[in-house]
């Protein structure tokens, strides 16, 4: 490469070289003729339906701030006006105990015919229906238990509104099973308060039959820390079976040591096993 | 011209094009009232200009000629949205700027050169050419042959937006404020990319460059 070791070359004079790099005269008469043939045929041709959506998109982006504004204060409008919280009345809840809910690992309501609340649990990928306790009042509602937590639904409904509903008939068939005198625990809420339950339930109650229930702790802790050493905190058929232990532990010892003098004569080694 | 003068050419537009600028208005506001011959004074003003940046960036003299056309016929169509906010120049060439980055995204693994001959009837041209070699005239033309090919793959080696920013300014002429309404960057990307571009280029032409 011979360079005139006069000028002094630099990037900006080697990228101007290729600002003289120009199409000959014909290349134009060419490039005039098709952009002549495409811009009619623009003008021909209809444009694609998007193309209108994006002058509409550059419209709105040019007025972003007043059509938004327009229609936040719609979106209000509409959800203020139209917006009626749901009128449903009048079912209680009813919780679900932590045992039932401990057992239920998905639960579902169900509604059915015989059984007006049912609470379907599912186990291990089962899913089991299990009617609703008999005890369980008949306008009490529905719990949705899952194997995470316990959801309660109280769902309203009004008797008479749906006396032709199969939720209705079920209600009604429940009611009629609460009203036989077997079913007292079903009265509780049903028929009569509290207390009148507690009236009609009291002479059934038995005295609690389980001695451990009336027994002192620390009276039963002090005895029996101090039975092994003072027999008199004993009962007498404790008394006899410690001593009856004791002895056989005796002879079971005085064997033992007997059957070691015997192994360390013959010097052998005597494994113990428990 | 002294050094001030040029530095403040290569910062802000000068006075010329906000003439042209007013003239271009002028001629748009007529295509957008119905006179489409009108278009065509556009088309004869620019298509060397754009040309030269799409053939600049894509290397490529076939391409280049259909981006320029696809250039305008998208200027055409959508002249009703310029609102001449900018000036049209800048308008059409941010419409062939884009339209030449997606080409080359879009063929980015196929790259076929075709090279333009050198025109020496630009007397700076010329008298680089001169400097480049011996003026006897001997392999001259191989030699120019030799420069561009190696022009061209250092400007390959850079990436696209670097390689847009050194041919709107290096090669077209736009200042830095131009350039960055084209790209729509601010004005230091605009030198930092330029500057980047420049010690790649240093670096890839050093044979050619003196010491």
């Amino acid at each position: 490469m011979k360079q005139n070791s006069e000028r002094k070359i630099t990037v900006e004079d080697l990228l101007r070289l290729k600002r003289a790099e120009r199409p000959k005269a014909e290349f134009w008469a060419t490039f005039e003729a098709e952009i002549r043939s495409k811009q009619l045929s623009a003008i021909v041709n209809k444009r694609p339906w998007w193309h209108g959506l994006s002058q509409a998109a550059a419209v709105v982006s040019r007025y972003q701030m007043p059509f938004g504004a327009a229609a936040a204060l719609a979106v209000t409008w509409a959800g203020v006006h139209y917006y009626s919280p749901p009128s449903v009345s009048a079912v209680h809840s009813v919780a679900v105990t932590p045992r039932a809910a401990a057992s239920a690992p998905t639960a579902a309501l169900a509604a059915t015919p015989s059984a007006p609340v049912a609470l379907s649990t599912a186990r291990s990928g089962e899913v089991t229906r299990v009617a609703a306790r008999e005890d369980l009042p008949a306008r009490d509602a529905v719990v949705l238990a899952t194997a995470s937590h316990i959801t309660k639904a109280p769902v309203e409904a009004t008797l008479d509104g749906l006396s032709k509903s199969p939720f209705a008939e079920g209600i009604s068939v429940s009611l009629a099973d609460y009203r036989e005198p077997q079913a007292e625990v079903a009265r509780r809420s049903v028929f009569g308060s509290d207390r009148d339950f507690e009236s009609a339930l009291a002479p059934a109650r038995q005295a609690p039959s389980d001695p451990l229930a009336r027994m002192d702790p620390a009276q039963e802790r002090r005895s029996r820390l101090l039975a092994p050493a003072l027999p008199a905190y004993s009962p007498a058929s404790q008394r006899a079976l410690a001593s009856d232990w004791m002895r056989a532990k005796a002879s079971s010892d005085e064997r033992m040591y007997e059957s070691m003098d015997r192994s360390s004569s013959d010097r052998m080694l005597v494994g113990f096993r428990f | 011209m002294n050094a001030s003068k040029a530095l403040e050419k290569t910062l802000v537009a000068s006075p010329e094009r906000k003439l042209e600028a007013d003239a271009d208005l002028d001629i748009v506001r007529k295509v957008q009232g119905g006179d489409v011959a009108a278009f065509d004074k556009l088309i004869n003003k620019y298509r060397e200009r754009v040309l030269g940046i799409i053939y600049n960036m894509t290397s490529n003299r076939e391409d280049a000629a259909d981006l320029a056309q696809d250039a305008f016929i998208k200027a055409f169509q959508s002249i009703n949205r310029f609102q001449g906010q900018s000036s049209f120049f800048t308008w059409l060439y941010r419409i062939a700027v884009n339209s030449t980055v997606t080409h080359l995204r879009k063929n980015r693994l196929r790259s076929f050169f075709s090279l333009e001959a050198v025109r020496e009837d630009d007397p700076v041209s010329k008298e680089l050419v001169d400097a480049l070699t011996d003026k006897t005239g001997v392999g001259r033309d191989a030699f120019v042959r030799e420069l561009q090919e190696k022009l061209n793959d250092a400007m390959q080696k850079l990436s696209i937006k670097h390689r847009t920013v050194v041919t709107l300014f290096e090669i077209d002429g736009l200042s830095h404020q131009e350039i960055a309404d084209v790209m729509d960057c601010s004005v230091g990307t605009v030198r930092s990319r330029l500057h980047y571009a420049k010690q790649l280029l240093k670096a890839e032409l050093q044979p050619y460059l003196s010491k």
